[in-house]
């Protein structure tokens, strides 16, 4: 019996990648060019060198609300996604050991997301529930290697979880994979440069992390007589399975500027490696359920991911020396073409605006921000799934942070 | 910075159109496939998911009407008390045994369940149903009076599933389907003019007492008086037009001239005759050696008689052919001495010999222990002792089934231009779907493969919720080609499938 599993994991924004790591940079669109305090962290080690004190600590999380909504125009059917709110939260600390040494650890979830489509919907064969979550630990280190300039590097520790549900229509029944043991390993560079008291300029690379799940397990809900036909009367239909999942890399450009005292603006250019993702592989240990001629057990669905880039534009405006307000733009490209769009991570492109504001109460920031995405609808023609129609998602993100700048 | 973030065309605020047809009062005309017979019978769920009530259902978002089937009284199908009109068949864990009678495994098998309830008349004067599809219905049964008579039954003139709903004894489909005056039909029919013949290896069969007599079945071809047709002869093609003509001819005189017809599969497009292999026998060394013995002797007195080979030679292999009865051959039992007297008729099954599905419960089973075979017996089916007549479809057979088929076909698509009617190549889905490929929707994929397609029932002729709604979608398409509608597809992932114990 064979069955067209196919893959994936989602997206606020392009692919699974959630851009959520800084509240105060997601009120300027998510800039990176910000070494105030320790959340430069996750956006370039580098950063770390310029924050103007010698201990900063940071903790921040989001609110994602998002609803997705597909629409087959061939039956005329609707079906709209219940996804639960995401929650994405960072925290960082940095210190500087000596002038010229800073060290500090950031920890993030850069991707992920819970896509929820209504139990035996239309693409049921390809997703009722997917979830996806990833957890970033970066210890880092940055040199000053001139009064302007720094450079900085992290090692990345990642875990992860997959939590997929899925019918299969064939059998009758559903299949889940879960693995919550998944864990990669990445790095990340950067440099930062401070040319004068206008400019902030950074460069940084993170580099991919191939999630790894070993030991994952694959439940089939199913007749218990269909047991012996997928190889699982052993086991009670249950089986093992292993699939690497590529979080992907990304190079980040970014730019502060300020053009008075008081008003600064920036600007971000990141440039996302989505191509890695260009098919997910599960490997069953017993279940015939794959489409490889030589091993039934492999099952591999093409994904075709593009690179994909990223354009921001961000502002603040210091009101007064407690209040700054903030806004910003950006413009994120889905990194699939209409031809590869899968619900299990469906992805737009996306043009989003947010603003925010923070408060400063002398040691202790806070940072309040929001963002409204406006994703571009886009025809749905998935040859490879046979799933056609048109897609559209309603998004928005808020956002609480919290720096404190000791000493 | 451009902003497109809705659908151009909400799907919520399409409006659907009838076109230049008039779905009001729909009225659907075929056999079982119209019926929504599957695994065997018709019954009450299978009926919902009948292909004319999924176009009704449609067809009700452009003006459509209520659409009625003569419901079945139960989800189990048959009637008590008619011979061959047993209930559905259900997938069950079925114990497979070795020759000793021991258990060693148990196997999903289609188990058939008994006739839930007696012949329930529901029909009469004034009683009207939209979908009269009558499985088993020939062509011309939809032209021939009494086809609907009770009193008919026990002489094999009529249809029980006609009787139940017929407005009267003397009615005919056609009269009772022209009494609703219908807007707009399907007409999909003609298949059972060769099907019957294919499903039961070319013969006809009589029952007295317990004791079944098969006989070959006539290609009627150039008969052109069905009534003297037995029920597993091959229609001649002229019938079928003609009465096809004739069901047309008369919507025509009622008005009804829009409508949309269908055109038959092959048979080799159907599991029922392709799930079984021609090389299914499995033999050791021994064995193989053994019975080349024996068949190497019978090619020698068949070329003693000036007979062409019947036999090959068999393999230590897991593909040998299995042994059929090919009533096309000479007999030349005469010829031969006691012991091989069997095989007067037999000759070992090629490639183009089709095995019904029936034979995969009898190819290598000892009749005499009805088990799988001991060490030293003798006696195998379809290994030394051919299959019956009945279980196969050999390649003479099967050619004229193909001919009739192409014929038929060939009338249906010039009928269709003549009367100006959608139509629905159904031949050509049903060959898509016997591909490897198959055909896909939201990322299932279906293929004839019997069980395993997702399509077709457990009676390996008659599709599922799912298959039908694959042949719906074929004439929904039709429909808003011909018409200029615009009624939308269904899904057929959302209809019932195989169901598993």
């Amino acid at each position: 019996m064979t069955m067209a599993l196919t893959a994936g994991v989602m997206a606020y924004a392009g692919g699974f990648r959630v851009s959520l790591q800084g509240v105060k940079q997601l009120a300027m669109a998510h800039t990176s060019a910000h070494a105030e305090d320790a959340s430069v962290a996750f956006f370039n080690p580098a950063g770390i060198s310029f924050i103007p004190s010698k201990l900063s600590v940071v903790a921040g999380g989001f609110g994602v609300s998002n609803q997705i909504t597909f629409q087959n125009t061939s039956t005329l059917q609707q079906t709209e996604t219940d996804n639960p709110l995401g929650t994405p939260i960072y925290a960082a600390v940095a210190y500087k050991v000596l002038d010229k040494l800073s060290v500090g650890f950031s920890f993030s979830t850069p991707f992920g997301s819970t896509i929820e489509w209504p139990t035996g919907w239309e693409g049921a064969e390809m997703v009722e529930r997917l979830e996806l979550k990833s957890y970033f630990f970066q210890p880092m280190l940055s040199v000053k290697l001139a009064p302007w300039a720094s450079f900085g590097a992290s090692y990345i520790y990642a875990k992860g979880k997959v939590d997929w549900t899925k019918r299969v229509t064939q059998l009758g029944g559903s299949l889940n994979l879960l693995d919550d043991e998944a864990t990669g390993h990445g790095f990340g560079f950067g440099f930062y440069f401070q040319p004068d008291s206008q400019w902030d300029v950074s460069v940084a690379y993170r580099s991919p992390v191939d999630m790894k799940a070993e030991n994952g397990k694959a439940t089939f809900n199913v007749s218990q007589a269909l047991f012996p036909n997928i190889g699982l009367a052993a086991t009670g239909g249950v089986d093992t399975f292993k699939a690497t999942l590529p979080l992907v890399d990304e190079i980040t450009l970014g730019a502060t500027y300020k053009v008075t005292p008081k008003w600064l603006l920036s600007a971000d250019f990141n440039y996302h490696g989505w191509e890695r993702y260009n098919k997910l592989t599960l490997d069953f240990a017993n279940a015939p359920v794959g489409n490889q001629v030589s091993d039934p057990t492999v099952l591999v669905a093409p994904k075709n991911f593009k690179n994909a880039k990223t354009f921001r534009l961000g502002s603040q405006y210091m009101i007064n020396d407690m209040i700054a307000a903030r806004a910003g733009w950006y413009y994120d490209e889905s990194p699939y073409s209409d031809e590869n769009f899968i619900p299990e991570t469906p992805s737009f492109d996306n043009y989003v605006v947010t603003a925010g504001v923070g408060l400063k109460f002398n040691k202790l920031g806070v940072d309040l921000s929001g963002a409204y995405a406006m994703p571009q609808s886009r025809k749905v023609s998935n040859a490879y799934n046979s799933f056609y129609g048109q897609a559209k998602a309603t998004v928005f993100y808020f956002g609480l942070g919290l720096s404190y700048n000791a000493f | 910075m451009s902003c497109k973030t809705d659908f151009d065309n909400d799907t919520q605020d399409v409006v659907v159109t009838s076109g230049d047809a008039n779905f009001s009062k729909y009225i659907a005309l075929g056999n079982s496939l119209t019926s929504g017979y599957r695994d065997g019978a018709l019954y009450s769920s299978g009926q919902n998911e009948s292909y004319p009530s999924m176009l009704a259902a449609q067809m009700k978002l452009a003006g459509g009407g209520e659409f009625t089937q003569p419901m079945m009284p139960n989800d189990v199908g048959g009637f008590v008390g008619i011979p061959g009109f047993g209930g559905r068949y259900n997938l069950q864990l079925v114990d497979k045994k070795d020759y000793t009678g021991a258990v060693v495994s148990k196997s999903l098998s289609p188990v058939q369940a008994g006739a839930a309830a007696t012949l329930d008349m529901i029909g009469g004067a004034g009683k009207y149903f939209n979908n009269m599809g009558v499985p088993g219905a020939k062509s011309f049964h939809l032209i021939t009076p009494g086809y609907g008579s009770a009193d008919n039954l026990s002489v094999g003139a009529a249809n029980p599933y006609f009787v139940r709903f017929a407005t009267s004894a003397g009615t005919t489909v056609l009269t009772d389907a022209l009494a609703q005056t219908p807007t707009f039909f399907s007409l999909w029919i003609g298949a059972n003019d060769v099907l019957s013949y294919s499903t039961n290896g070319g013969t006809n069969s009589t029952t007295v007492g317990n004791v079944t007599t098969y006989t070959t079945a006539k290609d009627q071809t150039g008969n052109t008086n069905p009534a003297t047709y037995r029920s597993n002869d091959i229609s001649d093609p002229a019938v079928v037009a003609g009465a096809i003509k004739a069901v047309l001819d008369g919507l025509k005189s009622k008005g009804a001239t829009k409508g949309v017809i269908a055109n038959l599969p092959y048979v080799t497009s159907i599991p029922y005759f392709t799930t079984v292999p021609y090389n299914p026998v499995p033999l050791a060394a021994a064995s193989a050696t053994q019975l080349n013995a024996r068949f190497g002797q019978l090619n020698d007195l068949l070329a003693s008689v000036g007979q062409a080979k019947r036999f090959t030679t068999l393999t230590s292999s897991s593909n040998n052919p299995v042994l059929i009865i090919d009533t096309s051959l000479l007999d030349i039992s005469a010829s031969l001495p006691a012991t091989l007297k069997m095989y007067g008729q037999a000759r070992h099954a090629t490639a183009e010999d089709l095995i019904l599905l029936p034979a995969s419960g009898i190819i290598g089973i000892d009749p005499s222990t009805g088990l799988p075979p001991s060490p030293t017996s003798q006696m195998i089916n379809g290994v030394t002792i051919p299959l019956a007549d009945q279980l196969t479809l050999t390649k003479t057979e099967a050619a004229k089934v193909k001919t009739a088929t192409d014929a038929y076909n060939l009338q249906i698509a010039n009928l269709a231009t003549a009367y100006g009617l959608a139509f629905v190549n159904a031949n050509a889905k049903m060959t898509e779907l016997n591909s490897t490929s198959g055909i896909q929707w939201d990322g299932v994929k279906y293929t004839s493969k019997f069980v395993t397609g997702g399509t077709f029932s457990l009676d390996g002729v008659h599709p599922l919720g799912r298959g039908y709604a694959i042949i719906a979608n074929e004439f929904l398409k039709a429909i808003n080609s011909k018409y200029r509608s615009t009624l939308p597809m269904v899904n057929p992932n959302s209809y019932t499938g195989v169901k598993f114990p």
